[in-house]
């Protein structure tokens, strides 16, 4: 799915999501600085942020939001991800910023 | 309310369909915190939403011009932004981007080095526009890859296609005086494409920019006119020369050295060089 995809899909989504959003990458990274992803409350809904390398704990820190938390900044380490069981070859660290994509859809808005 | 990504979303899908330049912007770091994920477009002069403080909206959109170069079309980056709160100098990490309509790649003339070309700036994601005055040449069947292919006269040959600092302009003519037709047209626009782009031996350079000369036109006019166009890959076949075209417009765009890698790197001499290296 291309970006201008995701973004159709963000514009015009009806249940609540949470849009992740690289904003500054350094090094090796799998997603370049404007990638996006949406996330619903069971999971990606559309986009990436990098595959294996480094998704979950966006996906993690994207929980908080569904239960209130605001919106925040996820900084995403790859330089040492010795331990990963991803193919994918992962290197430099990226800022990730995650917010209600859509508070309008949010219950408690 | 506050303008949610989802509004901003839409609104510059409405943007690009109507062919117009938007930027957003969005605060992810503040030590007001809740001016954290405050967000704003801007498009010509029409604006929507704030980042939380009108000081830094006012920053955010004058610097707007001199972070993204008029000619890209694509962009995201982070930069903090210092504003007046008050007595206090506060700073905002703002994230921006840039949305417009696609680069464009104008070929004038659709001869035998069109043809390649074409297919080479559609696939660096460029809308192609040919044009020539002889319609046997001007034809759709000929360049399948072009978004479009006009009948053109070279007393006005850009009457149907409005051109900009993001638009990419050859003049692959087969004659020199429609190129030099073309390059004054080119040269008195007052935003005039990025990259202008002329084939031809130095021969048939030097006589052109005579003619400019003697037309009044400075040796700055001349140096925005690439000419020759394209790399020194010694290549002579048409697609050899639209490979050459091609690798120059990557060139411009991503700023590369032009040299081959193995030399910029010298990875062997480095590692593997001894003593010396």
């Amino acid at each position: 799915m291309d970006e201008k995809e995701v973004m159709a899909l963000l514009a015009s989504l009806e249940e609540p999501a949470v849009l992740a959003t690289i904003v500054s990458a350094k090094g090796s990274t799998p997603r370049k600085t404007g990638a996006r992803m949406l996330i619903g409350r069971d999971g990606v809904i559309a986009g990436t942020v990098g595959g294996g390398c480094g998704e979950g704990e966006v996906l993690t820190a994207a929980q908080d939001l569904f239960d209130g938390g605001p919106p925040t900044t996820v900084r995403v380490d790859l330089t040492d991800d010795f331990t990963s069981w991803s193919p994918a070859v992962c290197g430099g660290i990226m800022n990730v910023f995650i917010e209600r994509a859509n508070p309008e859809r949010f219950g408690d808005v | 309310m506050k303008l949610s990504a989802a509004r901003v979303a839409a609104r510059v899908l409405e943007a690009l369909e109507m062919g117009e330049r938007i930027y957003t912007a969005v605060v992810v770091d503040s030590a007001d915190r809740s001016m954290i994920g405050r967000r704003w477009w801007l498009s010509g002069r029409r604006s929507r939403g704030t980042l939380g403080n009108p000081a830094l909206d006012a920053a955010v959109a004058g610097a707007v011009p001199s972070l993204f170069p008029p000619r890209e079309s694509r962009g995201a980056l982070s930069r903090d932004f210092e504003y007046r709160d008050g007595e206090r100098t506060m700073t905002a990490r703002v994230y921006l981007e840039l949305h417009g309509p696609p680069a464009r790649m104008v070929i004038v003339g659709a001869g035998h080095i069109a043809i390649p070309l074409a297919r080479m700036g559609s696939m660096l994601g460029m809308r192609v526009e040919v044009l020539d005055d002889r319609p046997e040449f001007a034809s759709a069947d000929r360049f399948p890859d072009a978004d479009a292919v006009r009948v053109i006269g070279f007393r006005d040959p850009f009457a149907a296609t409005a051109l900009g600092p993001s638009d990419h302009v050859i003049l692959v003519t087969r004659g020199h005086s429609f190129d030099y037709e073309c390059l004054v047209r080119l040269l008195r626009m007052e935003a005039p494409p990025g990259y202008i782009g002329m084939i031809g031996s130095r021969r048939r350079v030097r006589a052109t920019h005579e003619q400019l000369a003697r037309e009044g036109f400075t040796t700055e006019d001349m140096g925005r006119v690439r000419a020759p166009v394209g790399l020194d890959l010694g290549g002579q076949t048409p697609a050899e020369i639209a490979v050459s075209v091609a690798a120059e417009i990557i060139l411009f765009h991503a700023g590369g050295t032009g040299v081959p890698l193995v030399e910029k790197e010298r990875v062997v001499e480095r590692f593997f060089g001894g003593e010396g290296a």
